[in-house]
């Protein structure tokens, strides 16, 4: 190897593209700071951990908040893209990470679970959902891919006494791995057909020749898309999803169901896009893709629905309303490229998603009993008699998901479907309000065990976490804040969009 | 002041809401929670009832369009804006309802037992959020209002109602749910062509009605589109068949919930047709007229039997309502201005005469904590007072000339006489089946002899009702004996609703 090989331009950074990083790169000396902070016992890992934790994605959000809008960054001889859209979902993520954090100091005491890799843990799938949404590569792609979900695996289990736990942890493995699988070998196969593993190139070389969509390439593309719909749990790949998000610790599930599937939505649409669906497919494959997203669309969305109806459990009726409302979002995603706003209300329904989950799954992780007891409907009885604050802000949150103004609920489907329906695919949104009016049955019984039943036993009298209800204060205002104004985010949403 | 001027509106839809969030932080246990409240909301729907005064007053009735018009930008980039504005169709809503507030209010002193603090800051939402939806003039604001107003609602039945409580409040919901989120459906595809057609998005309702629709026939988008939204409101009216919800909610909810259903909420529908579904689908409208006579004479008729047989008075009252407004219905398919302005006034008409009725009984349900018709009689030897006030509204109902009622009902036979002759004569009979049911219900409670022992030391009515009923009764008699004093105003308005509306109906040289 000769010298003139290296090229100095990768080997220099800068200094934009060391602005572009620093969400990053806090984050990452953060968990090298945890870690060492975990084994000085002198300073209280719990505490020290925890603080490290918080602070580190403050600082990461408000670094991140502050390069939004900036022009694309490319790094690493365009291996990863600080762009907009990756911003935007930096941001999405850091605040999963705090609000999760937030809420599970006190609930790992009780569950006496109080180790520090807890925090070390979210803050690795954290980074690695940012390089998830930032990566052109598909490697880096899967490399990210795998820094989140084998960090999750571990926080799906860490309830170790506890076999639903450790059921889901295995659960979640393997499937999870045979997702990764797929996806991983289609990605070799679409190397295949169009000799390059970079996203931003796949485009053009579909786009010039289109005769290298051959079957193989309609084969890898699949398997891509199907290692997607499985992270996403769209039916009919959606199985492991229910037993998962039930036996996770709480607070790991609404981290769950806002950063991952963010981050899965987030990835699986640059790919897609970068697969030229909407741009670059011949008129065959585009209709197909087409159709079969229609299909899994509506599956999801009924199955979710429908299933969630009979759920007595609380985060298993969560778990079926988060099936439910990949079903929406894959309405958008099927839809975006013909309608006037773009893709751009999917990233807005996925930050009003993930706000009224994060809300609702502190405050499961507040309600719930030891061992995650007590989040069975009964167990709700009378709550807005015994805890009014928590059963306000339980009601907030569920009228956000079933959809009732004025909340970010409401806002993100209007956009959502509006753009939708732009794209001319009226059946499909009408097949997605009835759904969501079914929806409302079961979001609303829990209201009316909350207002309309007895209170079953004695108040607990437990004090809550003040942590957890900073957090849990913090969604109510911001599902009703994006609600009722609404446009900042979705201007912001677009900018990000505009990026690719 | 100058700012209270300008924005009259503005405070007038969220003087109430603002007014209950501050009862939110006064303590709710204690003895005096439940005087304390009361008199809390009853200032506050007394307030807003001030302010819709100052605008009834302000109001020009030469004006055919919005006055008072308030507009600042919302989610700009759909075109969406927060206004308001009020024209002669909105006006007597907003003072139906900000009249019937305190003395619903007024009434509910006794009746609820606990949560005290819940109750009547769910009544000042509910009136926040009904005002409101009379007043926007911005689809999507309105659309708001149409939903928020449900969640006080829901819980209003589902806390406070009766045994069968969290079954009426959910099938309240979700009949409402289903019909207006297929209605958002429309309003994207509406305000999306707004942009395909005028280059711009935007929810407002006079851009929207420039909006051209292609019309031919039951599957183009016109005719769906107008189905849509009159799902929506077909199903608050209630319309035959879309009914069920309201029996059951009637019955379950506390006496104020009743009220305000029948009084207000009902009204919602008619009024949406009106504003939205009329003007903005002109050839559906003539291309359902004939359907929805039909349905609206059947309404008539199958409501008047179906109540002729209830064994529960609320039950009676609540499927009158369905009669009643079907007569809404049926006037303001005839597209005549004679036709849609008795439909208006009988709008104005049911929320006075069926509010009272409910009322009434609420207040006899108080006393005896039953509702059958068997359990009372002779009541009118116990109870002079409120014979009396029983006697003038259940006429007023039945629409005796000299109510209110009549000037309604016969302003509607006769608009639908000119459109469609079949479905005059046949509501006509409505009118005779409405006396009957509730004549005969009112001669089996009030005269004969008393049966019960029970009914024997039944108290009078106190001051306190009296002052509930006794506006009721003032605005039977002022509307049946002055209602050109509410025609001046509406006039104008009606005209231009007309002219909108009717564009595509061809009449038949006799009738013009």
């Amino acid at each position: 190897m000769e010298l003139k090989l290296i090229r100095p331009e990768l080997l220099t950074m800068t200094a934009q593209e060391l602005r572009a990083l620093y969400p990053i790169l806090i984050l990452v000396i953060g968990s090298l700071l945890a870690i060492v902070l975990s084994v000085i016992k002198l300073l209280s890992p719990k505490f020290s951990v925890f603080f490290t934790t918080v602070l580190v994605s403050v600082a990461a959000g408000l670094v991140a908040l502050d390069f939004f809008g900036a022009p694309p960054v490319p790094l690493f001889n365009h291996m990863m893209v600080v762009d907009p859209f990756s911003t935007f979902f930096t941001v999405l993520f850091v605040g999963a990470l705090l609000v999760s954090c937030l809420v599970s100091f006190r609930y790992l005491d009780r569950e006496k679970i109080q180790h520090p890799e807890y925090y070390i843990l979210m803050l690795f799938s954290v980074i690695g959902m940012i390089l998830m949404a930032s990566s052109l590569d598909l490697i880096v792609l899967f490399i990210a891919l795998e820094l989140m979900s084998l960090s999750v695996y571990v926080l799906v289990g860490f309830r170790r006494a506890d076999r639903r736990s450790n059921e889901a942890a295995i659960k979640y493995f393997i499937l999870g791995s045979v997702a990764s699988a797929i996806l991983l070998y289609g990605a070799a196969i679409l190397y295949g057909c169009t000799g390059t593993m970079n996203l931003a190139e796949i485009l053009p070389i579909l786009s010039r020749s289109p005769e290298v969509q051959g079957p193989l390439f309609v084969v890898g593309m699949w398997l891509v898309v199907v290692g997607f719909l499985f992270k996403v749990a769209s039916v009919p790949f959606h199985m492991w999803m229910p037993d998962i998000y039930e036996g996770a610790p709480t607070p790991v599930t609404g981290f769950m169901t806002s950063g991952i599937k963010a981050a899965a939505f987030a990835t699986f649409l640059r790919v897609l896009f970068s697969l030229g669906y909407g741009k670059a497919m011949t008129e065959a494959i585009q209709v197909n893709v087409h159709d079969l997203l229609w299909v899994i669309a509506v599956a999801t969305m009924v199955v979710g629905n429908l299933i969630a109806l009979t759920q007595t459990n609380l985060k298993r009726m969560l778990a079926y309303s988060s099936i439910a409302h990949t079903g929406y979002l894959m309405i958008g995603l099927l839809s975006g490229h013909k309608s006037e706003f773009g893709y751009a209300p999917i990233a807005m329904y996925l930050v009003g998603y993930s706000i009224m989950n994060l809300g609702a799954f502190a405050l499961l992780s507040m309600v719930g009993g030891r061992e995650d007891h007590g989040l069975n409907l009964q167990d709700f009885s009378g709550l807005g008699k015994r805890e009014p604050w928590l059963a306000f802000a339980m009601s907030v949150f569920l009228f956000s998901m079933a959809g009732v103004p004025p909340t970010a609920g409401f806002v993100s489907k209007y956009f959502l479907l509006y753009g939708a329906v732009q794209a001319g695919e009226v059946p499909l949104v009408v097949i997605a309000v009835l759904c969501s009016a079914v929806s409302v049955y079961y979001y609303l019984r829990v209201l009316v065990y909350m207002y309309m039943k007895d209170p079953v036993g004695a108040p607990s009298g437990s004090r809550h976490s003040l942590w957890a209800g900073a957090a849990l204060t913090a969604m109510v205002v911001l599902t009703l804040q994006v609600g009722i104004m609404p446009a900042r985010l979705f201007e912001m949403a677009r900018v990000a969009l505009a990026s690719f | 002041m100058d700012w209270f001027n300008q924005h009259l509106l503005t405070c007038l839809v969220f003087v109430p809401l603002v007014w209950g969030l501050v009862s939110l932080a006064f303590p709710a246990q204690g003895e005096g929670a439940r005087k304390l409240f009361f008199a809390w909301a009853l200032v506050g729907s007394v307030i807003a009832f001030a302010i819709s005064l100052v605008l009834l007053n302000q109001y020009d009735p030469h004006g055919a369009e919005f006055q008072f018009v308030e507009k600042a930008p919302w989610i700009v980039n759909l075109g969406i804006h927060y206004q308001l504005g009020l024209d002669g169709l909105s006006l007597w809503l907003v003072m139906l309802t900000t009249f019937l507030m305190p003395i619903v209010i007024l009434a509910s002193l006794l009746a609820v037992e606990e949560k005290f603090k819940g109750y009547f800051f769910l009544l000042l939402f509910l009136e926040s959020g009904m005002l409101g939806a009379f007043v926007v003039t911005d689809i999507f604001l309105f659309y708001v209002f149409w939903e928020a107003m449900l969640i006080p609602m829901y819980f209003l039945i589902g806390v406070w109602g009766g045994k069968q409580r969290i079954y009426a409040a959910m099938k309240f919901f979700l009949y409402t749910m289903v019909g207006s989120l297929l209605m958002l459906v429309a309003i994207f595809y509406l305000s999306y062509q707004h942009k395909v057609q005028f280059g711009a998005f935007s929810t407002d309702i006079l851009s929207l009605y420039k909006v051209q629709i292609p019309f031919a026939g039951f599957s183009s988008p016109q005719a769906l589109l107008f189905l849509a939204f009159a799902l929506a409101f077909a199903i608050k009216v209630p319309l035959f068949p879309l009914h069920t919800w309201l029996p059951d909610a009637h019955v379950q909810a506390p006496t104020s919930g009743s009220v305000i259903l029948a009084g207000v909420l009902l009204k919602m529908g008619g009024y949406g047709f009106m504003r939205f579904a009329f003007p903005l689908f002109p050839q559906a409208v003539a291309y359902f007229q004939v359907t929805f006579l039909t349905l609206g004479s059947i309404a008539i008729i199958y409501g008047a039997f179906v109540a002729m047989v209830q064994p529960d008075i609320k039950k009676l009252v609540a499927y009158s309502s369905v009669s009643h407004m079907g007569y809404v219905i049926i006037g303001l398919f005839s597209l005549n201005a004679v036709g849609v302005t008795g439909a208006y006034y009988q709008m104005l008409n049911h929320g006075i005469s069926t509010g009272g009725l409910f009322l009434l009984v609420g207040m006899i349900y108080e006393r005896r904590h039953t509702r059958e018709i068997s359990d009372f009689g002779g009541i009118t030897k116990v109870m002079p007072v409120f014979a009396v006030a029983f006697m003038i509204i259940t006429l007023s109902s039945i629409a005796l000339p000299g109510t209110n009622g009549f000037i309604g009902e016969f302003m509607i036979l006769l608009g639908t006489w000119k459109a469609n002759k079949a479905a005059a004569v046949v509501s006509g009979f409505g009118v005779i089946f409405g006396a009957i049911y509730m004549l005969w219900m009112f001669q089996r409670v009030m005269f004969g002899k008393v049966t019960h022992e029970a009914n024997r030391h039944l108290k009078d009515l106190s001051i306190r009702e009296m002052a509930v009923l006794a506006p009721l009764i003032v605005a039977v008699f002022a509307m049946g004996i002055f209602p050109m004093y509410f025609f001046n105003k509406l006039e104008p308005s009606i005209d231009r609703f007309i002219q909108r509306s009717a564009g595509a109906i061809t009449f038949s040289s006799d009738v013009r």
